[in-house]
């Protein structure tokens, strides 16, 4: 019974991360400029991969491999906003003009 | 239930390689380097995912350490690069700025 409730439940939060990702790749195509890109990316990297790897720790059930999917969940939300961070800075210093890119709002 | 999830990881497993599929093309129509960069990033993303899926499905376990070891190949990958070509045009600016202020004076 109990197992049934799991295996649901991760079923569910695996369905969810597929759209996620679904999602983060349509934005990627969406979107046509790179730190516009870079926030659909950003969704997959940190919602997308949350759902599916939480839906794979409750298939995994109570194991050491269940907890090394959670290390993995860790590394991965510690180090995809330092990457999109790096990307960013590289992307404002090798464009020739920014300000073509992202306007400034008047109001 | 066992069935419903084995159809179900291998159904996932589908759709995750076609993502991937459509995540490559945009890596290469990318019009600048850096959209090509994010777009491998998530690629790599997707890459994590579906080696855990193919742990859970295969019942193996040292699947789980070879994406362990991969998220951190693909995030010094991204960092390695961006680091580099950060520093040199940071220091092609300087150079040209010392030269036009040389010029200027």
């Amino acid at each position: 019974m109990v197992h049934n409730i799991v295996t649901t439940l991760g079923l569910a939060f695996f369905l969810f991360g597929l759209f996620v990702f679904f999602t983060a790749v349509l934005g990627l195509f969406h979107f046509d400029y790179v730190l516009n890109r870079m926030h659909a990316a950003a969704v997959g990297d940190a919602l997308g991969i949350f759902c599916i790897l939480i839906g794979l720790i409750l298939f995994h059930g109570w194991s050491l491999s269940a907890a090394k999917t959670l290390l993995i969940l860790v590394f991965l939300w510690l180090t995809s906003p330092v990457a999109s961070h790096l990307i960013a800075e590289m992307e404002i210093w090798t464009i020739s003009d920014i300000h073509s890119e992202c306007r400034e709002e008047r109001r | 239930m066992e069935q419903v999830k084995h159809v179900v990881l291998m159904a996932g497993a589908v759709v995750l390689v076609l993502l991937l599929f459509a995540a490559l093309v945009r890596a290469v129509l990318g019009p600048r380097f850096t959209d090509r960069i994010i777009a491998i990033n998530v690629v790599n993303t997707i890459v994590v995912a579906i080696i855990t899926l193919l742990s859970v499905y295969l019942e193996e376990d040292f699947l789980v350490d070879v994406a362990l070891v991969y998220a951190l190949l693909s995030f010094l990958t991204v960092v390695v690069l961006s680091r580099m070509v950060t520093f040199r045009q940071k220091r092609r600016k300087l150079k040209s700025g010392e030269r036009s202020e040389r010029h200027g004076t």
